[in-house]
């Protein structure tokens, strides 16, 4: 019910006093808490791809670092402000952070040839690229040494995919299938084939050294394969800046996570949240419906009933932690424990079932979002009017053909936006999922050719998961933040587009029911 | 009328038909909503392939008898009856009747127009499909059977395929008797089935009515008293869940026998 | 009319069959459903019950005394309240006090209450009384949004980044909290002197827009402020102040950190109820008082308060329910500290953290794993109280609103 009475009178509310305005500035304030905790994530979330110039820092003492400036604070006690540059470069200074006072910089340029080449092995290098070694002795040096860095790149890329989807899609299935003793004779041989194609490409690798100088003049060799990326931020105009924006956003979503989950990707938690809130769903869907059908269609209506249905709805406010311990408690522990003893008894005591899992995840957390389906479709129920009903009751109908050929298609939008709105909440859930079965690192996703495909045993990673555990379990939390910014982003993305069509399809809904009820 | 005789055999019912001219027979049957009583020791019989009317002050009982005839109440836990009621002779509480089937026979059509959210054709088949599958060509052959005898086929016979809710209200309730029709039942039970309408939808749906006693036993629950001295053949009026008064509509509306119907009749009539 | 046959008794029985079983199926299955998800509090409870009844020999002596009464551990003068459920250092027995746990719970649900209520009340009231129709219908949904951010993101954001920016602005997170609201009142006092044309142009029912910037002036004059009211109040450092005359030692994660991130988490579910209850009161109440010549925030407090009261209570004990099982945002926001000070500036740590934490590890069956249990137990059973409280209320008041109704 909504209040008409609300005129936009503006001389009724001169008087208002003080207490008006107060509560309209809660409004304004609510919601520009909102506007700055979502363009938070949105600047330094987005902001993480952007390939930031490289400042060259000359510091009083004649001292110089490159970096990129990440923030700036006052300096204990004092006027005085401190800036932090991300210099880089672990394997030669021992961290990449380096603070700098700001009345100790002399000079602070911003010069073309500085490169920042991201390794596989150690983080990314600042400094200057001052030759390449080919294999032949050669050397290349200067300017032509950038262009033929670039191309020699470009060649790698292709080798490195094929290497990369050999280990994936064969050697690592084969390896477990030899390791489990069910590989055949031809099996055998087809590992033998991919690590030797494996040796190949590998050896086929141009065995260049980069000769690398930071800015303060050490030297550094660095073999070309452990090259990842290589760019020269203060030498890209914005178009090219854009694709390697783009680049970076897609190897984010693509990949998996390096460096104790401080860097890389984060594919494998998309895909685990996705398939999670899936199984999730094809649970709760319809044991909701089924309950929903039940209070709404069946059941008596009496005293009982009206207190089942408070119950039900009032599920929905346990916190969800307790769903958690009652997962972890029944499921893994209870009906987990039992599966082992009677199934995979031969590899006890290490646990098949009888610890965390997708399963377990995916079934406390339909657990967890029953309650809500089971409203919103009750709702959707209720909205049908009776003459429905017996319009089909009256042409011969049967109770369940009444059911689903009348009253269940009806209810379909309802039903949607309480899987929809299931789904958001469930997407959003951590605290459960630390009891049964989410994991900080398992690049395995659950999915493979290995039969049975879909692994529902195994241990899966969650987009929230891996922002709680980014923040708090990683050495280096400067060093992981925008990889956390840039995943908290992501996973409040999905939410609020999944409630926007929650939103949209009641709407529609209700807009529907409104030509109906007007004869 | 000669299966037509005059009794006083039963209180309340004065007129009487004979078994074979009778197509619904109530005998002694009255009928409670939790412990509020709706009808009381109600007796009269419906003759076959005429229109009767149920007519009587809101909250009489006229819609309750109407619904009890095909069972309707039957979802309602709160409900509790006595009595019988016997369709071409056979009690339709007897166990061995199954409801759907009831209801298949005895169609019936509410005060509001109910179209399911489905197209204009699904809308008449949809009772059709429920008894089995049948060959498409000849539940086309029905479905335009039904539109043609509930004078709806002209108007909808180019967009079979559009939502039944994009047509008018008179013709949501033609589509909806199409409907019933399409089924084939015995009795068709009209709870006001114009009072939602416009006057010449109204028009159209008494026509209608007139049109399909040579073929239907028709039970029609009406409010406006010029309505049911138009189209129907026997009138019941009802008062406090009894039956006053039960006559060939002439009859009752020229001359009625007891001052309750007439005093009913002239405050409404006027 | 003789068009249609009737259909075989086969499929006549076929379909009676049918539906008797599907009906069957569903009351079971539906009932099956219920039974489960209501089979929460059961489990707990029955896995809580060996702790009181039957202690095996070996396993620390549990007993009501032991978890709500201070006691004298090993290496302590005077008895105490500790959780230390695993103690790294070899040696002495763990210690499982169960009330510090229960009052960081409570800090933080309090905390969180103190700041979202507030809040959460005044939108709800502009809301309903006074904004715009069209700004509402935005609003509403807007605010609904943002009771879908998940925990961990705002625990992040929070533990990550609040705490740090409040650690070094201190006196600027101070200065607001006096600054903002006088620049609301102030906007107050000069709208009343506006010109009629002006005020058209900002209309009271579009406030909650168009006060933005004129929060954000304030926001600069508050950091403006921040440094002076430090250097005349507080000589110069706020924290050493702190310390010095109050003794309260500033933790860089603490309650109140947790209070306002809990607080803004806590919001949108109490504004959606109490907004919900302040516009279904019957408009020929609010008539009856604006024809009398009340203004519109008079008959708030004189007719729709005391007619919602009920539904505003409830939207509170939601929002209670709420922030006592949160989760995430008490384990990133608060540095999970088991103290029980009363100082807001400390850290606390809760009983959901707790579970999430320490569950994983706690061997099943032992006497840490079913304490754990307890606190969950502890926590259904207070939600599931608070919450079902809150919704009888609220279904008295839908009948009153409705009587209301009838009789005018």
């Amino acid at each position: 019910m909504r209040a008409p009475w609300r005129r936009s009178s503006t001389r009724a509310a001169r008087g208002e006093g003080p207490w008006a305005w107060l509560a309209a500035g809660s409004v304004a304030v609510s919601l520009a808490l909102l506007a700055v905790l979502l363009g938070l994530l949105a600047v330094r979330g987005l902001g993480y791809f952007w390939p930031a110039e490289v400042s060259l820092v000359t510091l009083d003492n004649g001292q110089q670092l490159a970096g990129r400036a990440v923030k700036e604070a006052p300096l204990p006690g004092g006027d005085a402000r401190e800036r932090l540059y991300r210099t880089g470069n672990r394997d030669l200074d021992g961290a990449i952070w380096t603070w700098v006072g700001l009345d100790e910089i002399r000079e602070e340029s911003h010069p073309s040839d500085l490169v920042v080449l991201e390794r596989r092995r150690w983080s990314a290098f600042i400094g200057r690229l001052e030759a390449i070694e080919t294999g032949d002795a050669g050397r290349i040096t200067g300017e032509e040494a950038w262009g033929a860095l670039r191309q020699r790149l470009h060649s790698l890329d292709s080798r490195w995919a094929e290497i990369e989807s050999l280990h994936h899609r064969t050697i690592q299935p084969l390896v477990r299938r030899l390791e489990a003793g069910a590989a055949t004779p031809e099996e055998h041989e087809a590992l033998t084939r991919a690590q030797a194609r494996v040796r190949e490409l590998q050896a086929g690798m141009p065995d260049d050294t980069l000769v690398l100088k930071t800015v303060d003049g050490r030297q550094l060799r660095e073999p070309l394969i452990e090259v990842a990326r290589a760019l020269r931020p203060n030498n890209m105009d914005m178009l090219e800046k854009g694709r390697v924006w783009v680049q970076g956003v897609w190897s984010f979503l693509s990949e998996g996570p390096r460096a104790a989950n401080t860097t890389g990707g984060v594919w494998p938690a998309i895909f685990g949240t996705i398939l999670m809130v899936v199984l999730m769903s094809i649970f709760v869907t319809p044991f909701g419906v089924l309950a929903a059908v039940y209070l709404n269609e069946v059941a008596h209506q009496g005293r009982l009933t009206r207190w089942v249905r408070i119950g039900v709805r009032n599920l929905a406010g346990v916190p969800s932690i307790v769903y958690g311990v009652f997962g972890l408690g029944v499921f893994v522990y209870g009906i987990g424990g039992h599966l082992d003893d009677w199934f995979f008894a031969s590899s006890l005591p290490s646990p098949t079932f009888g610890t965390g899992g997708l399963l377990w995840a995916s079934l406390t957390l339909a657990l967890l979002t029953l309650p809500v389906v089971i409203v919103a479709t009750e709702e959707g129920l209720a909205r049908i009017p009776e003459s429905q009903r017996e319009g089909a009751l009256a042409l011969g109908a049967t109770r369940l053909e009444m059911l689903t050929r009348v009253v269940l298609p009806m209810a379909m939008p309802a039903m949607l936006t309480g899987v929809i709105l299931a789904v958001a909440r469930a997407a959003g859930e951590v605290a459960p999922l630390m009891l049964v079965g989410v994991a900080k690192l398992a690049p395995q996703v659950p999915v493979d050719g290995e039969f049975p495909f879909l692994h529902l045993e195994r241990k899966f990673m969650h987009l929230g998961y891996h922002i709680f555990d980014a923040a708090f379990h990683s050495g280096d939390v400067q060093a992981a933040m925008p990889l956390i910014y840039a995943t908290a982003l992501l996973l409040v993305l999905v939410i609020l587009v999944l409630n926007l069509t929650a939103i949209f399809l009641r709407h529609y809904l209700r807009s529907r029911h409104g030509t109906l009820s007007k004869y | 009328m000669t299966v037509m005789q005059e009794t006083r055999s039963s209180p309340g019912a004065f007129i009487d038909f004979s078994p074979d001219a009778t197509s619904l027979e109530v005998r002694g049957f009255g009928l409670r909503y939790g412990d509020k009583p709706a009808l009381d020791n109600l007796t009269l019989r419906v003759p076959r392939h005429r229109v009767t009317a149920f007519i009587g002050p809101s909250g009489c009982g006229k819609s309750t008898l109407l619904r009890a005839l095909n069972r309707l109440h039957d979802l309602n836990e709160e409900v509790t009856w006595e009595g019988t009621i016997r369709l071409e002779g056979q009690d339709i509480h007897a166990p061995e009747v199954a409801v759907a089937e009831l209801r298949r026979r005895v169609g019936m059509v509410f005060q509001a127009p109910n179209p399911f959210p489905m197209s204009i054709y699904d809308n008449v088949a949809f009772g059709l499909r429920l008894q089995g599958r049948m060959p498409k060509r000849r539940v086309d052959d029905i479905v335009e059977w039904a539109l043609r005898s509930s004078a709806l086929w002209d108007e909808v016979k180019d967009r079979l395929r559009a939502s039944a809710w994009s047509l008018s209200g008179g013709q949501q309730q033609r589509l909806v008797i199409a409907r019933t029709l399409a089924v084939g039942p015995e009795v068709l039970l009209l709870d006001e089935p114009a009072s939602a309408l416009d006057p010449i939808s109204t028009l159209k749906v008494e026509e209608l009515i007139r049109n399909l006693k040579s073929s239907l036993t028709l039970v029609l629950v009406t409010h406006n008293m010029q309505q049911a001295a138009r189209v129907s053949d026997y009138t019941a009026f009802l008062q406090d869940g009894e039956l006053v008064e039960y006559a060939p509509t002439d009859t009752l509306f020229t001359n009625p026998r007891l001052a309750r119907t007439e005093n009913y009749i002239t405050g409404r009539m006027a | 009319m003789q068009h249609m046959p009737s259909p075989p008794p086969l499929r006549r029985h076929f379909r009676q069959t049918r539906d008797r079983l599907a009906t069957a199926l569903i009351t079971a299955g539906g009932i099956g459903v219920i039974a489960a998800v209501m089979a929460i509090g059961v489990f707990l409870a029955v896995e809580v019950v060996p702790l009181f009844w039957s202690s095996s020999g070996d396993a620390p002596r549990i007993n009501m005394e032991t978890l709500w009464l201070p006691q004298t551990y090993e290496g302590h003068q005077t008895p105490v309240h500790r959780w230390q459920p695993a103690l790294s250092e070899g040696g002495g027995e763990p210690r499982f006090g169960m009330l510090p746990l229960v009052w960081g719970t409570l800090e933080a649900a309090v905390w969180a209450l103190l700041i979202a209520v507030p809040l959460a009340l005044g939108a709800a009231a502009h809301s309903a009384l006074f904004m715009s129709r069209r700004l509402r219908a935005r609003i509403r949904p807007t605010l609904e949004l943002m009771e879908a951010m998940p925990g961990v993101v705002i625990g992040f954001v929070a533990g990550l980044v609040l705490a740090p920016w409040l650690d070094v602005h201190l006196a600027q997170g101070m200065t607001l909290l006096i600054v903002l609201p006088a620049g609301l009142l102030l906007a107050g006092r000069l709208w009343a002197l506006l010109g009629s044309g002006l005020r058209r142009r900002l209309p009271m029912g579009w406030a909650a827009l168009w006060l933005l910037p004129w929060l954000l002036l304030f926001w600069c004059l508050s950091s403006w402020l921040a440094p002076l009211l430090e250097a005349w109040w507080f000589g110069g450092d706020l924290r050493a102040w702190l310390e010095v005359s109050l003794g309260l030692d500033y933790t860089n994660r603490n309650a109140i950190i947790v209070g306002m991130a809990m607080g803004f988490a806590v919001v949108p579910s109490i504004y959606a109820l109490a907004e919900d209850a302040l516009s279904g009161v019957p408009k020929s109440l609010v008539e009856g008082a604006e024809a009398l010549g009340a203004t519109r925030w008079q008959t708030l407090w004189k007719v729709v308060l005391p007619a919602a009261g009920p539904g505003v209570l409830s939207a509170v004990m939601i929002g209670a329910g709420r922030a006592v099982g949160e989760t995430m945002i008490v384990l990133m926001a608060s540095g999970n500290t088991a103290l029980m000070t009363a100082s807001p500036l400390d850290g606390l740590r809760s009983m959901a953290a707790s579970i999430a934490i320490e569950l994983p590890e706690a061997a099943p069956g032992g006497t840490h794993y079913r304490l754990l249990l307890l606190a969950a137990l502890l926590l259904f059973v207070f939600t599931f109280c608070v919450n079902t409280l809150a919704e009888v209320v609220r279904a008295r008041l839908r009948r009153r609103y409705r009587r209301m109704e009838g009789l005018s």
